[in-house]
């Protein structure tokens, strides 16, 4: 009590300065987003993991002592065990697996990250128009239903036998179907903001549509984009494998954990390396790659930021 | 009530007829090469594969094909197998290979359901404690390993380490069958485990049971009595749908162990272009799928009264 007031409050000239600062916040949101990402220590350690693997599965290739191109089949040399000479042994024709199985990773790597890329584009855009058009509402769903209530298996098996097969059908045919589940998730938040009282506002003081969508519906979308292809990564790889291994996938020319796992089907019960490595690899990459990807899912939800 | 039924039963009996429609028209796209094996495209001549089509009635106009299929329809008539079993009846066909997926899907669903909602439960009432972790763990695993892989782990420990064949065989059904429904009921067991943490989780942080902590009731009460009841209505909404998706079979898992069931059933068919069993097969799974969601929605309701059916083919 024995303070002066004088002490406790000084009086301050009117700065126009001083004003703007406090009344403008240097938030951005891409910075938010990273720095809450960096702040979970697993989640970066999984994104080194994975970008390691992609860039190993390269260098792999380059220091490799044979070259997928020229593995000829040589009876003589099936089912040789790891050793010095053949890092990963040799598969059942006798052809080199250390090679075989860095191909067949860059090959799912390849093909996820396209279908991935391909399935958010798409998505995104079809799911904003699905959401923001009011006409266009029923027409859409309606598709939507249809697509989904055939089993996907018809559609690839149609298109593996008419239309053939290749990597390049095979990322078609997946972002064709694939893009489907983004829409509607992209619908249904494009739906929930739309009609938010600020983005009414946002309407009524004559921001433009393009305006209204990326600035202020466009933040809530990216956490659910991202957490989309966190899981579509592991999905694409998984049903690549899948249709390889029934034969309707990627031709047999080209390795990829499908048709790696289909080949070695019968001698995996006797020689476990065939199986083990192209395994390990592959669930390395998709196991970092949905965890990352959750981490950075809530990291970019701006909910989550200060 | 009975109102909303019938209107719902006559929409899905058109998602049906749409489905169908579709891939009636897609299966007509593929050449009519496919009609014949390999040793008759290069024996037969053109006017001899012409004159097979045209008693096949291939050749007629798609639309008359169409009213021909509709009509086969309404008398639950899918016409005979050309080369899966030739001449034997499509319904005659599925139904022997519905038996044996039914019989695996089913095992499995019982499986996941007994494991994978305790497991949830669990999880959920250990919230941040390492029974959690370790439950989160097996979710990642089991959603981010493509299933391949996994079920080639399975098949290695259960054939190496266990014993078990490593191929279905009709001859010993009962031992052969352990590893497929070990493989099928892996997926399902994650799935539900999820789920049922996540709605309990959603439950737990509700006032209702706040309160009903404050004044005393024991944690063991609370789960089972409100928040297990509660987390339970959304979860039971997916059991019919699941329950009958097991008798549409999963084409990996089938075609890993050569079991003889739905799954590789259809792909099969495709490729050999026994158009009749796709088209069997197709309707038995859009009408399965249609079902299996209305049912889902009444069971829902039977669990939560307040829950109503209204109009408009809403749900909540």
């Amino acid at each position: 009590m024995s303070h002066n007031q004088d002490e406790l409050f000084r009086l301050v000239d009117y700065s126009a300065d001083a004003a703007e600062r406090i009344g403008y916040s240097n938030y951005s949101y891409w910075r938010s987003v990273l720095q809450n990402f960096l702040k979970k220590k697993s989640a970066v350690v999984m994104a080194g993991v994975f970008f390691f693997l992609v860039i190993f599965s390269f260098i792999a290739l380059a220091i490799s002592k044979y070259d997928y191109a020229t593995l000829v089949p040589e009876s003589s040399l099936a089912f040789i065990e790891p050793n010095s000479e053949y890092w990963f042994g040799t598969d059942n024709l006798g052809r080199d697996y250390w090679c075989q199985v860095w191909y067949a990773a860059q090959t799912s790597i390849k093909l996820a990250l396209i279908v991935a890329l391909g399935e958010c584009v798409v998505g995104l855009i079809i799911g904003c128009l699905w959401g923001y058009v009011r006409v266009l509402d029923r027409p859409l769903t309606e598709v939507y239903n249809i697509i989904n209530n055939v089993p996907n298996i018809i559609y690839m098996t149609l298109i593996a036998l008419l239309v053939g097969q290749s990597f390049t059908i095979m990322a078609v045919a997946m972002i064709a179907f694939g893009w489907l589940i983004m829409a509607r998730n992209v619908r249904n938040l494009v739906l929930m903001y739309r009609d938010r009282e600020y983005n009414l506002a946002s309407r009524c003081l004559g921001t433009p549509v393009r305006r209204v969508l990326t600035k202020n519906i466009f933040p809530y979308l990216v956490s659910v984009v991202i957490l989309r292809l966190a899981l579509s990564i592991p999905g694409t790889i998984a049903l690549e494998s899948t249709l390889s291994y029934l034969g309707l996938g990627l031709g047999l020319e080209t390795p990829s954990l499908g048709v790696l796992l289909r080949n070695a089907r019968n001698s995996f019960l006797d020689e476990p390396y065939l199986l083990i490595f192209p395994a390990v690899i592959v669930s390395l990459i998709t196991i970092t790659f949905y965890l990352v990807g959750n981490a950075f899912s809530d990291a970019a939800d701006p909910r989550n930021h200060v | 009530m009975i109102k909303y039924t019938i209107k719902r039963l006559l929409q899905s009996l058109l998602t049906v007829l749409v489905v169908a429609t579709i891939v009636f028209l897609l299966l007509r796209m593929l050449p009519n090469e496919y009609y014949f094996t390999e040793d008759q495209v290069n024996k037969l001549s053109e006017e001899e594969k012409n004159e097979r089509l045209r008693a096949a009635g291939l050749l007629d106009p798609i639309g008359e094909q169409l009213l021909r299929y509709y009509g086969g329809l309404v008398r639950f008539d899918f016409g005979d197998s050309r080369r899966i079993q030739t001449g034997v009846p499509v319904l005659k066909v599925i139904s022997e290979r519905f038996m044996v997926s039914m019989r695996l899907g089913v095992s499995a669903l019982l499986i996941a359901l007994a494991i994978g909602i305790p497991l949830g439960i669990l999880q959920a009432m250990n919230k941040d404690k390492i029974p959690d972790h370790i439950g989160t763990a097996y979710t990642v695993f089991i959603n981010a390993v493509p299933p391949l892989v996994s079920y080639s782990l399975i098949l290695v420990f259960g054939a190496h380490v266990l014993g078990l064949p490593s191929l279905y065989s009709t001859r010993r059904p009962g031992i052969s069958s352990i590893l497929p429904i070990a493989c099928l009921s892996l997926a399902s067991i994650a799935h539900y485990a999820l789920w049922t943490r996540r709605y309990m989780v959603d439950e737990m942080n509700k006032d209702y049971i706040r309160l009903a902590r404050i004044k005393g009731m024991s944690n063991r009460n609370i789960m089972i009595r409100h928040v297990l009841k509660n987390a339970f209505v959304p979860l039971a909404q997916y059991i019919p749908a699941s329950f009958l998706l097991t008798i549409s079979g999963s084409l990996l898992a089938e075609r890993f162990f050569s079991t003889p069931g739905m799954g590789p059933l259809l792909t099969d068919a495709i490729s050999r272009y026994d158009l009749n069993v796709v088209q069997g097969c197709v309707v038995i799974y859009a009408t399965l799928g249609v079902i299996g969601v209305f049912l889902g929605d009444v069971l829902m309701m039977i669990f939560d009264p307040r829950i109503r059916l209204v109009g408009k083919g809403e749900t909540r």
